[in-house]
């Protein structure tokens, strides 16, 4: 009997934790808020408080720019793994932002690292479980809304009028439209404050300039020339990789074909499109239901058929590095990416690497061979208004203490400390007054390009003042030819469309499924881009269908029904 | 008050401190993984509440407000989302295939390694089998592109060298299937056979050698002796993987899906992480993850109650 009553017993907590097992997914994310839902309300309360008493006395808190007594903040940077980086959290430039931080304000910052490729699913973590750092950012505008949406996020609507006196340096770099461009024209809410691009260029094309001499070919000019050359590139691979010939791919891309062909995209889209056009179909700036889109990626599709492709690209998910160790090791003859992607990493860099481990000729520099139906070679630029959303969730009780962080980093000797470190150690100037970036060791390394992960207001070569930024971008990187830089700098800037963002207030459907929608995007490119050249409209078509029935349609009647709302014609005034 | 009886009848009172005396200390330890259940999970299972409302960050389960349509929103949103539709059927698919290819090969092979007479070749074999299972599924999806990439893969480059066309052994949907099913056979017959082995180790001697006795050979002493003495085991796990049918690990299909399979690939756990954690739909994923663990235990009850009826024991 006994025995029976214990097998029961024992069989019950069996059952039943195999039925909490099959539920774990969701209770475990939803378990963290509980214990700290009391904690974030009972410390949103407080901050709520001293809003309104600071608005009858303003900046009381503060002394000299000085709090009486050390509040304490923490601050999310991106960790980016690289081989070799300095500690994110602890490094030369940390040093400097806290000590700084310390001393102007009395404030004590820590940084929290947060992975650089997982970010949106670190930091709804880290929010659902009550510890996010109380300075976030994120390139996802929707998942900010999101968060908001489940009062999540602080409204700056008044605490950016009422600290405005106390962050000039913010203001004065991010100016009304940045600071104010998230401000929902119907409610006034403002979630997020947008950082700024300081430098626009944004994809450029790379071709191996020691294959094109050695087979006599010119930089192709059209897209049919470059097709060209990818033939000849394809049928000299003997020639030009000797016993690794095999390994040959003359057009590499990655899963993330909107981003890795976006110069081909956008070169077949019509030159004349309307700024309603864009902005409907602008969910995210992979073009895939632009009407075009379609003929582009056939293009890309014949290639890949032709053998003029990586066969395998779609099997690497995002961070994967086989790809770049292609390129690195030669393999590769074009590809597209970001405008000074061969550059980036010093040592490390795609260009450093192939002069070790190919030849002192080898080397990839930008072309510009995609014309468009006007016979311009369109490219989409980066808008200097809208880059990174910075946001303060509402477990961050010290807001002010925030902001002046925001203000420190915005002004121009701390930018110019950290895109250029110090004399002698990450950079020399040069006699026409230029900084020229160098080789950094131990931690001084810069684990980003100018250190955006911690300039979050400012992304790309400023050093605090325009002229110096563009007199020294061509010496922005260490280890490689500034001829090559300024030449890549200039064709990245040819024909250069600035994309015309507009705030029509809040697009509601964007929300929950962004993430979603972005990984069906991927697979309908990568899908599309490896079927068969029979199957290739049906499998587009499909793709497409479906992309639209899983929320892409609701995304573009919202955006069109808000955009007529707002703005009369098809242009913006 | 029938309390009050069972407290004067001294006789059985006396039995039960005996009983207690005798046995506390087992008690005591179940008391751990009691406290452990209570903690972990009935607990958190207040949260299964958040299937019926619309979730908020910062507030409390009960004071978050209900969800539409009497709370059912976030089903009828599942139900009517042909991606979810889609991962709750390669989630059944891919679990029945595992069922019925993945669970005999254990047994098979149990059966087989309890045949070898060689003692040393017996013990290397076991080990190198349950090796795989101590490799994460990120690992192994490593191992499986350095094989089966259809350009640089070693399988298809031998296949091409020889002439033929590679196999997509990855990024074809209906290939892919196959490489999941057979890489968590590899990764688990192993140590799956370990729990048969030991059952066999426990069938008593005097049986095979009144087998002998009788002229049994040594394939009737397998059938007639070997494979009853563990249908018990086999029955138990029958009934345990039959409740996980619509159940899934997330790591190894995480781990070896890409986009060009997405279609076959995507099974509910993987949608839950993709859809509701990224996207921060948690209310959604509460009601997916409550209808997986409801369907599981009707399969669980179902199963048992057919090995019941078939005149096994069954697991309670």
């Amino acid at each position: 009997m006994k025995k029976k009553v214990l097998s029961v017993l024992l069989a019950c907590t069996m059952v039943i934790s195999l039925a909490a097992c099959g539920s774990s997914a969701a209770p475990a994310a939803d378990a963290a808020p509980a214990a700290d839902e009391a904690a974030s309300t009972e410390e949103a309360a407080p901050a709520a408080d001293t809003a309104s008493t600071e608005e009858a006395a303003p900046a009381s808190e503060l002394t000299d720019g000085k709090f009486a007594e050390t509040r304490h903040i923490t601050v999310e940077v991106y960790d980016r793994g690289n081989d070799g980086g300095s500690d994110p959290t602890n490094n030369m430039y940390t040093e400097y932002i806290k000590k700084g931080m310390l001393e102007q304000h009395n404030v004590e910052v820590e940084f929290v690292a947060v992975p650089r490729w997982t970010e949106v699913e670190e930091i709804n973590n880290l929010l659902a479980g009550g510890t996010a750092p109380d300075v976030c950012v994120t390139y996802s505008y929707p998942t900010v809304l999101s968060y908001a949406n489940m009062g999540g996020v602080i409204d700056l609507k008044d605490y950016v009028e009422q600290y405005k006196a106390d962050t000039p340096n913010l203001w004065g770099w991010l100016g009304d439209t940045n600071m104010l461009w998230d401000k929902d024209p119907n409610t006034g809410s403002l979630w997020a404050i947008e950082g700024k691009r300081a430098e626009q260029q944004r994809i450029n094309t790379f071709v191996r300039q020691d294959w094109l001499d050695a087979l006599g070919l010119k930089a192709p000019t059209t897209t049919q020339e470059f097709e060209d050359m990818l033939v000849a590139f394809k049928d000299n691979a003997d020639k030009l990789l000797g016993k690794d010939a095999a390994k040959m791919v003359p057009f590499s891309v990655s899963y993330d074909v909107g981003w890795r062909a976006s110069n081909i995209i956008t070169s077949f889209m019509d030159p004349k499109i309307s700024d309603k056009e864009y902005y409907v179909n602008g969910f995210d700036d992979r073009m895939l239901t632009e009407p075009q889109t379609k003929e582009a990626v056939k293009l890309l599709n014949k290639w890949y058929n032709a053998g003029l492709m990586w066969k395998d690209f779609a099997l690497y998910g995002s961070g994967d590095t086989t790809e770049d160790d292609m390129i690195k090791a030669g393999y590769v003859g074009a590809f597209q990416h970001n405008w000074d992607y061969v550059f980036r990493n010093g040592e490390d860099s795609i260009n450093a690497n192939l002069k070790r481990n190919v030849g002192e000729d080898a080397k990839f520099v930008a072309i510009d061979p995609f014309e468009n139906a006007d016979g311009k070679h369109a490219k989409w630029l980066y808008s200097p208004a809208g880059d990174r959303k910075i946001f303060f969730p509402t477990t961050n009780d010290e807001v002010l203490a925030s902001f002046l962080y925001l203000d420190f980093i915005s002004s121009p000797e701390t930018i110019k400390y950290l895109q250029a470190g110090d004399e002698g150690v990450t950079h020399n100037v040069l006699d026409s007054g230029a900084i020229q970036i160098i080789a950094a060791e131990g931690d001084a390394i810069q684990n980003s390009g100018k250190n955006i992960d911690y300039t979050i207001t400012c992304n790309g070569t400023y050093f605090g003042d325009q002229a110096l930024a563009a007199l020294s971008i061509a010496y922005g990187y260490a280890e490689a030819d500034p001829e090559l830089v300024s030449q890549s700098d200039k064709i990245s800037m040819t024909d250069g469309m600035e994309p015309k963002n507009v705030n029509v207030g809040e697009i509601a459907s964007e929300a929950e499924i962004g993430d979603s929608l972005s990984a069906k995007r991927d697979q309908i490119y990568d899908k599309a881009v490896t079927a068969s050249e029979a199957d290739f409209d049906s499998v587009w078509d499909e793709g497409i269908a479906d992309y639209l029935s899983a929320g892409g349609q609701a995304i573009i009647d919202e955006r069109t029904e808000k955009w007529e709302a707002t703005f009369s014609g098809d242009m913006l005034p | 008050m029938a309390r009050d009886k069972v407290v004067v009848k001294p006789p059985k009172h006396k039995i039960d401190r005996a009983y207690i005396k005798r046995y506390w200390q087992l008690y005591a330890l179940l008391l751990i993984p009691m406290i452990y259940f209570f903690v972990f999970k009935y607990i958190p299972m207040q949260y299964v509440l958040i299937a019926f409302k619309k979730y908020s960050i910062v507030q409390k389960v009960w004071e978050m407000p209900w969800a539409k349509n009497h709370g059912m929103e976030y089903f009828i949103k599942a139900f009517s989302n042909r991606d979810f539709m889609n991962s709750l059927r390669n989630t059944i698919v891919l679990n029945l295939l595992d069922l019925v290819i993945g669970f005999p090969i254990p047994i098979i092979f149990a059966l087989i390694l309890n045949e070898l007479r060689f003692k040393r070749f017996k013990k290397s074999v076991q080990t190198i089998a349950y090796m795989p299972h101590f490799l994460s599924w990120v690992i192994i999806y490593g191992l499986a592109l350095q094989l089966f990439t259809p350009t640089d893969g070693l399988i298809n480059m031998a296949i091409t060298a020889f002439g033929g066309d590679p196999i997509p052994f990855l990024n074809d949907g209906k290939h892919w299937v196959g490489t999941y099913i057979g890489l968590g056979i590899w990764q688990s017959f192993g140590w799956n056979s370990i729990i048969y082995l030991a059952a066999i180790a426990g069938i008593s001697p005097e049986l095979y050698e009144a087998a002998s006795v009788d002229g049994a050979g040594r394939f009737q002493k397998m059938w007639y002796v070997t494979l009853p003495g563990i249908k018990p085991t086999i029955v138990v796990l029958l009934i345990m993987a039959l409740g996980n049918v619509i159940g899934s690990n997330f790591d190894r299909p995480f781990a070896l899906q890409n986009n060009l399979v997405m279609e076959y690939a995507e099974v509910i756990s993987t949608y839950v992480y993709k859809v509701g954690i990224k996207g921060l739909q948690f209310s959604l994923t509460t009601a997916v993850g409550l209808f997986q663990s409801v369907v599981n235990v009707f399969f669980l009850l179902g199963a048992n109650w057919l090995s019941r009826r078939m005149g096994e024991r069954g697991i309670w």
